[in-house]
């Protein structure tokens, strides 16, 4: 039998979701903390109707892309200041890695306290909780490019910053991509730490409110979304960079 | 254009290894001179010097004269990996070697070059794409696309077996002819030195010293079957003994001809 991948893929999960349903169908199993498919489709198809399901997606979406620009920024930015200058590095690099050590939701009474319940804390939450993967990968890379290239941009006469530009960056380049891919998977693990600490819509506050409500189907829509969502986000990271990383011998990407 | 001469040498690495001790070297406007020794006789570290790679601990280094420290425009590498950028072209990877140049008379040259090393209409490929020694002849012409006085060679050749060599050998003369850079090289391989060079700098280890210097005064092209090229031979395998039994006796053991001659 030759069945495509993906189908070959689909099979455990259609298989359950099809026994599932017959067995809530057929009065076997109750079904109201377990809806069955039909149900979270009916509800996903109500939620979008009403509108409710998007600006839920719209606020988690803008959370997670201001978090993640100001935590990938600054990771960016930290990272290769330690990795361009040892004296950055001696300086900044044990203070961040204290910082650390913390569990990023440690966090979250502090952000509290210090910059409100509002949008504030939860960006800063979310850039966070970007900023350690991103510094790290890109400190890492650039530590480790390959002293023999880097000789070779001298013997041709490349100054310092020539170096960092045409040497060391392009090397660079695919871990500090792999390091943003997790640094949105942790962007959104955070988002939903940030909207369960309390907020009035988003994906997060609709899991809050279906736990509250005893509405399971509204929690596992969610849940559905967040995994559509963070599929597509890491989906358009690998999009937008494929031409830059066209040179690897394995960017075959898997999505 | 550009003769090379090293004075009096030395380079002690900061944990106390001596690797090379009062080396005088001399090449002239394009020559070929080739270091040659056994692992640890210091004549990568010789190179590396002369490119301004690494700091001298004593002596002094010229190009045509003048005092030089760091890397010089003039003075252009091949090392013993092909070393191209993987996220550049195999034309523009010839081309970083003629950042120089303006870009109509560079995308020429690497046309040019990719010709002579038999890759025509290769430019658009990665380098991962070309096979050991093909990439060692795109570093040879990104070396020389800008047209150095001085071309060093730190064993390119070595890693790449007998047949390839051979061609590479002949790239490198015909090149050679052509642009006449002087060309200081770095081998183990008696044949390939005897093939190559106009001088020899046979050279003992621990630390690195030159052992002596042997003219080589076979007509161009070389034929490697011939008698006079097999006595060469000889006569620098004999040095080589020389300078292991100078460096065996002193420390006792391990003296005599080693396994690799």
């Amino acid at each position: 039998m030759k069945l495509p991948g993906w189908v070959v893929g689909l099979l455990i999960p259609a298989a359950l979701g099809v026994c599932w349903e017959l067995a809530v169908r057929y009065g076997v199993a109750p079904g109201r903390l377990m809806p069955p498919p039909s149900r979270l489709a009916q509800t996903a198809w109500t939620l979008t109707l009403s509108g409710e399901l998007w600006s839920h997606v719209a606020a988690t979406m803008w959370r997670v892309a201001i978090g993640f620009l100001i935590g990938a920024a600054a990771g960016t930015l930290f990272g290769m200041l330690c990795g361009a200058s040892a004296w950055a590095m001696r300086l900044l690099d044990p203070s961040i890695q204290a910082v650390r050590a913390v569990p990023s939701l440690a966090w979250v009474p502090l952000f509290i306290l210090w910059l409100g319940i509002f949008e504030t804390s939860k960006l800063a939450l979310i850039a966070l909780g970007v900023f350690f993967p991103v510094y790290l990968g890109l400190l890492t890379a650039i530590q480790s490019v390959d002293r023999k290239l880097i000789e070779v941009g001298r013997i041709f006469g490349l100054s310092r910053w020539g170096i960092a530009l045409r040497i060391t960056w392009p090397a660079v380049m695919p871990a500090w991509i792999a390091a943003l891919r997790s640094g949105v998977g942790l962007g959104f693990m955070f988002v939903v730490a940030a909207e369960l600490m309390g907020a009035s819509e988003g994906l997060g506050y609709l899991l809050l409110d279906g736990q509250q409500m005893g509405r399971a189907d509204s929690i596992l829509v969610a849940m559905i979304v967040f995994a559509l969502l963070g599929k597509v986000c890491d989906g358009f990271i690998v999009a937008v960079t494929r031409p830059v990383l066209r040179w690897q011998d394995t960017h075959r990407v898997q999505l | 254009m550009t003769t090379v001469t090293v004075r009096g040498l030395g380079k002690t690495y900061a944990d106390g290894t001596e690797a090379l001790r009062g080396v005088d070297v001399h090449a002239d406007e394009g020559e070929i001179v080739a270091l040659l020794g056994g692992s640890g006789c210091g004549k990568t570290t010789l190179l590396r010097l002369v490119a301004g790679l690494d700091v001298a601990s004593t002596g002094t280094i010229s190009l045509g004269g003048e005092v030089v420290s760091g890397t010089h425009p003039a003075v252009s590498a091949v090392f013993q990996e092909p070393r191209l950028l993987p996220w550049l072209s195999v034309g523009d990877n010839i081309g970083f070697g003629g950042r120089r140049l303006a870009k109509a008379e560079r995308q020429a040259r690497v046309d040019g070059l990719l010709a002579r090393i038999g890759l025509p209409g290769a430019g658009g490929r990665w380098p991962r794409e070309l096979s050991g020694g093909q990439q060692q002849r795109v570093a040879i012409a990104r070396a020389l696309i800008g047209h150095p006085g001085v071309l060093l060679l730190d064993e390119p050749f070595s890693a790449l077996d007998t047949f390839t060599r051979g061609t590479l050998h002949d790239l490198v003369l015909s090149l050679w002819r052509e642009l006449r850079p002087t060309i200081v090289m770095v081998t183990h391989d008696i044949e390939e030195a005897v093939v190559l060079a106009d001088r020899i700098v046979v050279m003992k280890p621990h630390p690195g010293r030159v052992q002596e210097i042997m003219q080589v005064d076979l007509p161009r092209p070389r034929d490697r079957l011939a008698p006079q090229f097999d006595l060469m031979k000889r006569n620098v395998l004999r040095a080589i003994n020389r300078s292991l039994a100078e460096t065996a006796r002193p420390r006792g053991g391990e003296g005599g001809v080693p396994a690799w001659i």
